[in-house]
């Protein structure tokens, strides 16, 4: 039997036990945060706030997976929360202007306006991969460059201002509408979710990028095409990223210049708390879901409690270094 | 020679491939420099006024110091994502401190000044000293453990001041210190270059600095021959977090008030600094006089842009591609000088 990861496949019985507690691990941190936060605030176990939490892990699971992607391959991407911006912007100016051009076809124009922010999305993942992988820049430096421009292409397409009237059909279709009672938002990030899943598990794409983020030498002598591969792994990022800020486009109702503002951040954070390990070849969709799971309960959860929220940035750079930490420790038990 | 020799990472190849490669390093980046000065002095008659150049002078020498400490973390194969919050957390931390104690004694100006001072200094030393333990005894990677008390220095800092500026420093500090031009150039300027002599000393002349790049260049390496190279790269990450201190001291006097929000974008550039002055993110090498040399690259660079009244907003593309263009065309002549070698 071959199993779907390069990492599981060198774990003995013992290390899976180990692996196996350090995920339930986060489950069980999870499970006491929002009973102690329960016993403060009894609101955080309402059915409400628990859909709400459910709606709103549904975009950073997306963005997570996303990160998770490349960081797999032993790169990170610190593009992908102006790369939202600059979607959500671009996608709700070609929204607003073919309306005000006198264009009826809603139809039409939401499959433009998608089709904008996914090529755009495109176009960075393009660029970002063919630096890292032809160029051989540092995964780093590279994305670090096209965050500057991707703000740059944001605020000056939008004039540093948020692009209202954004089709209602927009929102309608993204946002508040419902498939048997399912919020659109939960149904696009589980389709997300089992495409990317699917794709990581069960293609040969996939399940190469966990031997080129695990061991790139033995990727290069192994005859895959690593170059084409690592770039392909860079634009499903910025896509899914893409998608997610369409998503969010369509919650806000209009295209924000700096809607992306703490998105890198957070998925980097969601994706390494599930275990996503950042020296590449561990992590799957699962990890991805968990750690944003987690993290959006725990900002739910100190919201509620009514936090200060700089008190609630200080703790979510705890939290960030607990993890790596945790994930030092199972690295070192490997 | 003790340029080439000081690079640990490239003593494998062979004398011919390094000379050259020491040959372009050297060349590339001050022809770059003339070329953008003789063009501005030609074109921009703005660009020699005394209020322009003493605005490049200090912006370059802010910089230059927080380049050269974000320097010695990549040279030791790191990252300091947390200059930026230090620099805001210090500066909110010395107007505190100032102000607190101006109040309780009006009198005592000086050791009004010294505690301010001392507890900014003390916010650079403490973050880098976590940066550097958890990367040292953790063994977690400095990208996400600088991001972790990056996130964690700039709560403090906004929690201190609630994002409202701290006012009521002395004038000693403001006036007499932080805007003062001594022998007709700003004084940061004395400061950025005794900081650039010293840690050029410091890398070229001790042994710290000789550990500082064999570490960047082969931990194990290192650590075999006898380096404490725990005790370096804790070194490396409190000097870098001791210099984003120091700037933020020059940039709080210069301003008057102590601001959560004043490091803008200090920490990119100070990390592109160090990456177009052919800084290896894969430790090891790293000049500190190149490293000066494109601080002011930068800080013209920006200038020139602002001169010629090109859109911020533009110039942040700019700035994104100028970065991934200068580490691709480096790539590009390592490969080459590589291929030459094998053919």
């Amino acid at each position: 039997m071959s199993e779907p990861s390069a990492a599981g496949a060198k774990l003995s019985s013992g290390q899976a036990l180990a692996a196996f507690m350090v995920r339930h691990g986060l489950i069980i941190a999870l499970v006491v945060m929002e009973i102690g936060f329960a016993i403060v605030e009894p609101l955080v176990l309402s059915p409400g706030n628990l859909l709400n939490i459910i709606q709103q892990t549904s975009y950073i699971a997306v963005f997570a997976a996303a990160q998770m992607v490349v960081i797999v391959t032993r790169g990170f991407d610190l593009s992908l929360g102006t790369t939202v911006s600059a979607v959500s912007v671009a996608s709700a100016l070609v929204m607003t202007g073919m309306v005000a051009n006198g264009s009826t076809n809603m139809p039409v124009i939401m499959l433009m306006g998608m089709l904008t922010g996914l090529g755009l999305g495109l176009a960075v993942g393009l660029f970002n991969g063919i630096c890292v992988s032809v160029l051989n820049v540092n995964a780093f430096v590279t994305t670090l460059g096209s965050l500057n421009i991707c703000f740059g292409i944001a605020t000056t397409i939008s004039d540093g201002r948020p692009v209202f009237d954004v089709p209602r059909e927009f929102s309608g279709l993204l946002y508040s509408g419902t498939i048997l009672g399912v919020p659109a938002p939960v149904i696009i990030a589980i389709v997300v979710l089992i495409a990317i899943h699917l794709m990581l598990t069960w293609t040969v794409f996939g399940r190469s990028l966990y031997l080129i983020g695990g061991n790139p030498r033995a990727a290069a002598l192994a005859g895959l095409p690593s170059k084409r591969y690592l770039t392909t792994a860079y634009v499903v990022c910025s896509l899914l990223a893409a998608v997610g800020a369409l998503m969010l486009t369509a919650r806000t109702g209009s295209g924000e210049p700096n809607l992306g503002g703490n998105v890198t951040l957070q998925s980097i954070a969601a994706a390494v708390i599930g275990g996503v390990s950042l020296r590449g070849g561990v992590g799957g969709t699962y990890a991805a879901v968990l750690g944003a799971l987690f993290v959006t309960a725990l900002s739910n959860c100190m919201g509620l409690a009514r936090i200060d929220g700089y008190i609630q940035q200080i703790i979510l750079g705890c939290v960030i270094i607990a993890a790596i930490f945790v994930d030092r420790l199972r690295t070192g038990a490997r | 020679m003790t340029t080439v020799a000081i690079e640990p990472a490239s003593v494998a190849q062979p004398k011919l491939a390094l000379v050259s490669r020491a040959l372009r390093r050297i060349g590339f980046l001050p022809a770059l420099l003339i070329v953008l000065i003789v063009l501005l002095v030609l074109f921009e008659p703005r660009f020699m006024g005394m209020f322009n150049i003493f605005n490049v002078a200090r912006n370059s020498s802010a910089l230059l110091i927080v380049a050269s400490g974000q320097m010695l973390v990549l040279v030791v194969g790191g990252f300091d994502l947390s200059v930026g919050a230090v620099i805001a957390l210090t500066s909110v931390v010395t107007a505190k401190v100032m102000a607190v104690m101006l109040e309780g004694a009006p009198e005592d100006v000086t050791l009004a000044i010294i505690a301010g001072v001392a507890a900014g200094m003390g916010c650079g030393f403490v973050t880098g000293l976590i940066n550097g333990a958890c990367v040292a005894f953790l063994r977690i990677s400095p990208f996400m453990v600088t991001l972790g008390t990056s996130s964690i220095a700039t709560g403090v800092a906004l929690l201190l001041t609630n994002g409202i500026p701290v006012y009521g420093m002395p004038d000693a500090f403001v006036k007499d210190f932080g805007r003062a031009i001594w022998f007709g150039l700003p004084m940061p300027v004395y400061v950025s270059l005794s900081i650039l002599v010293l840690v050029w000393i410091m890398q070229r002349r001790t042994t710290v600095g000789r550990y500082i790049h064999a570490i960047g260049g082969n931990v194990q390496a290192a650590m075999v021959s006898g380096v404490n190279t725990n005790f370096y790269l804790i070194l490396a990450y409190t000097l870098c977090g001791m210099l984003a201190s120091l700037t933020s001291l020059l940039l709080t006097a210069r301003l008057g008030s102590g601001q959560a929000t004043m490091s803008g974008n200090l920490m990119l550039e100070s990390i592109a600094a160090g990456v177009i002055a052919g800084v290896s993110l894969r430790g090891g090498v790293g000049r500190v006089e190149m490293v000066a040399l494109s601080a002011l690259f930068l800080s013209i660079l920006t200038n020139a842009m602002n001169l010629l009244k090109v859109n911020s907003k533009i110039q942040t593309i700019f700035m994104g591609i100028i970065v991934v263009a200068a580490v691709a065309l480096d790539e590009l002549a390592k490969r080459r000088s590589r291929s030459a070698r094998e053919g």
